[in-house]
């Protein structure tokens, strides 16, 4: 008898009956990964979250990240990284190292570059406007945030979800509010899987049936562009250059994203000579970082930090913000078409936020829906590459003004 | 909680005169370099290959799209040189 209960206590299992909340946060878990594995959503990060959370949540694994007042030391010093690892587990330790430090979110930037092409902005310049509209989502949802209880700086992590950029949001709140990482990053990459959802839902509601069959390869026949690129290929390598430059020097909280975003897409657009960097960039290197960034940020999630009012708050929040972002591209190009003759069709702005490229293929699908000859995607892929830029430069000023 | 309005007035108002202001650099930046490129460097090389099966049985808009389909599936890192038909 003696051995069995020496067995028992070895277990788990008398922690877990005792914390009923560990059961519905292994239940969450089980969801994510549901979603990741059966239905695709977003499968890359919500496979290595809902596995983060399931570790983090079982007593007595340590695989849980321990809050930074755990690591502090007097004299606002922390502990080293070696005896983090040892005291709390190699999880606090990957924490810390990588994610507490906003290392690995400009890693993920750089090998997302190296897969962005700007060519279809380049090649449709003006629609990169509506890139900066639906920003909107982001500053608009502070004021209810404010309303709902959350301080300023918890806000601006809540609104950033609105900007449908996953690295964006987790940089954002690292540096904001680290405590919520673990539901943001959930609502984040949760509203972007449900873009096809989302983005038909709002421009619905928003669009009228002839501002769908806006056929925009038609009003380019009727008013042709002032000129062609003659040489896209040094536009593309000497474009990241400048602009990362330019940048830098007006909003430099943004260069760490937009900075390792320019670089990932330069090293892509030189070609053979930089392709090994390049593959690096978006293989191994992207790769690996996306492992520890879904199980660190999927560690963070226990149930006391969890199960608390303020998550629903960030899932209703995250959801406006995004909705309100999709919004503001769409009326953003509803007010430019009063004032220009060649008209543009709304979808257009209703990519501008990043989710690059789910948003542009939903609004395509959308547009061939009400026309089948309605081609959108290379100009909602132009609103939506900018979207990626605005998102990381509205970052940026969240992170300056409330950091 | 007036204080925290105010600086959400704030962010709102310095947020998007800054996102609008960084993509309205894009536009000028892009635009100047397009301007320079097609007066200075309006070459480009690499214009799509001349049919190689030597019969001109490929339609010129099979090749574009070809030369278009592999310099997207490699990144523009690919080059099509030779196109033959089985």
């Amino acid at each position: 008898m003696e051995i069995l209960r020496q067995l028992y206590d070895m277990t788990a299992l008398g922690e877990i009956g005792e914390t009923p909340g560990v059961l519905l946060m292994i239940l969450i878990g089980a969801v994510l990964l549901y979603l990741g594995i059966v239905k695709k959503y977003e499968p890359l990060l919500l496979v290595p979250i809902g596995f983060g959370i399931v570790l983090a949540n079982l007593p007595g694994g340590n695989m849980d990240v321990v809050p930074a007042e755990m690591v502090e030391l007097p004299g606002h010093r922390y502990m080293n990284l070696f005896e983090i690892a040892s005291e709390y587990g190699i999880m606090n330790f990957v924490y810390y190292s990588l994610i507490k430090t906003g290392f690995l979110p400009p890693i993920i930037f750089m090998g997302v570059g190296a897969l962005t092409d700007f060519g279809p902005m380049l090649r449709n310049l003006r629609l990169a406007f509506f890139g900066a509209a639906a920003q909107i989502g982001i500053f608009g949802v502070f004021f209810g945030a404010i309303a709902l209880g959350f301080s300023p700086k918890e806000a601006g992590s809540l609104g950033i979800i609105g900007g449908a950029d996953g690295p964006t949001a987790i940089y954002t709140t690292i540096l904001l509010a680290p405590h919520l990482l673990g539901p943001i990053a959930i609502a984040a990459y949760s509203y972007m899987a449900l873009v096809p959802v989302i983005v038909p839902l709002v421009a619905n509601r928003l669009m009228t049936k002839k501002e769908f069959l806006i056929n925009m390869k038609k009003q380019d026949k009727l008013y042709p562009p002032k000129f062609k690129i003659k040489n896209i290929k040094a536009v593309k390598i000497i474009f990241p250059i400048v602009l990362g430059v330019v940048v830098a020097i007006l909003v430099p909280s943004s260069v760490p994203l937009l900075g390792m975003l320019l670089f990932g897409n330069l090293i892509k657009e030189i070609g053979t000579a930089t392709s090994r960097l390049s593959d690096a960039a978006t293989g191994p290197i992207m790769n690996t970082a996306t492992i520890f960034l879904g199980l660190a940020v999927g560690a963070t999630m226990t149930a006391k930090v969890f199960l608390d009012l303020k998550t629903l708050g960030i899932i209703v929040g995250g959801f406006l913000a995004f909705a309100i972002s999709i919004a503001g591209g769409i009326l953003a190009v509803k007010v430019y078409n009063l004032m220009t003759k060649k008209k543009i069709n709304p979808l257009v702005g209703a990519t501008g936020l990043s989710a690059v490229p789910m948003a542009s293929r939903v609004a395509n699908e959308l547009g061939l829906k009400h026309d089948s000859s309605n081609h959108l995607l290379q100009y909602c892929m132009a609103s939506n590459i900018s979207g990626v830029i605005g998102s990381a430069v509205a970052a940026g000023v969240l992170i300056s003004i409330l950091g | 909680m007036s204080e925290s309005f105010d600086q959400a007035w704030v962010l709102l108002g310095v947020g998007m005169v800054t996102v609008f202001s960084v993509l309205l650099l894009v536009v000028i930046i892009g635009n100047t370099l397009i301007f320079f490129v097609n007066r200075f460097f309006s070459g480009d090389s690499s214009g799509p290959p001349a049919d190689q099966t030597g019969k001109g049985d490929i339609h010129p808009a099979k090749v574009a799209a070809i030369v278009a389909g592999v310099k997207n599936v490699t990144g523009g890192r690919g080059n099509v040189i030779d196109i033959r038909k089985k």
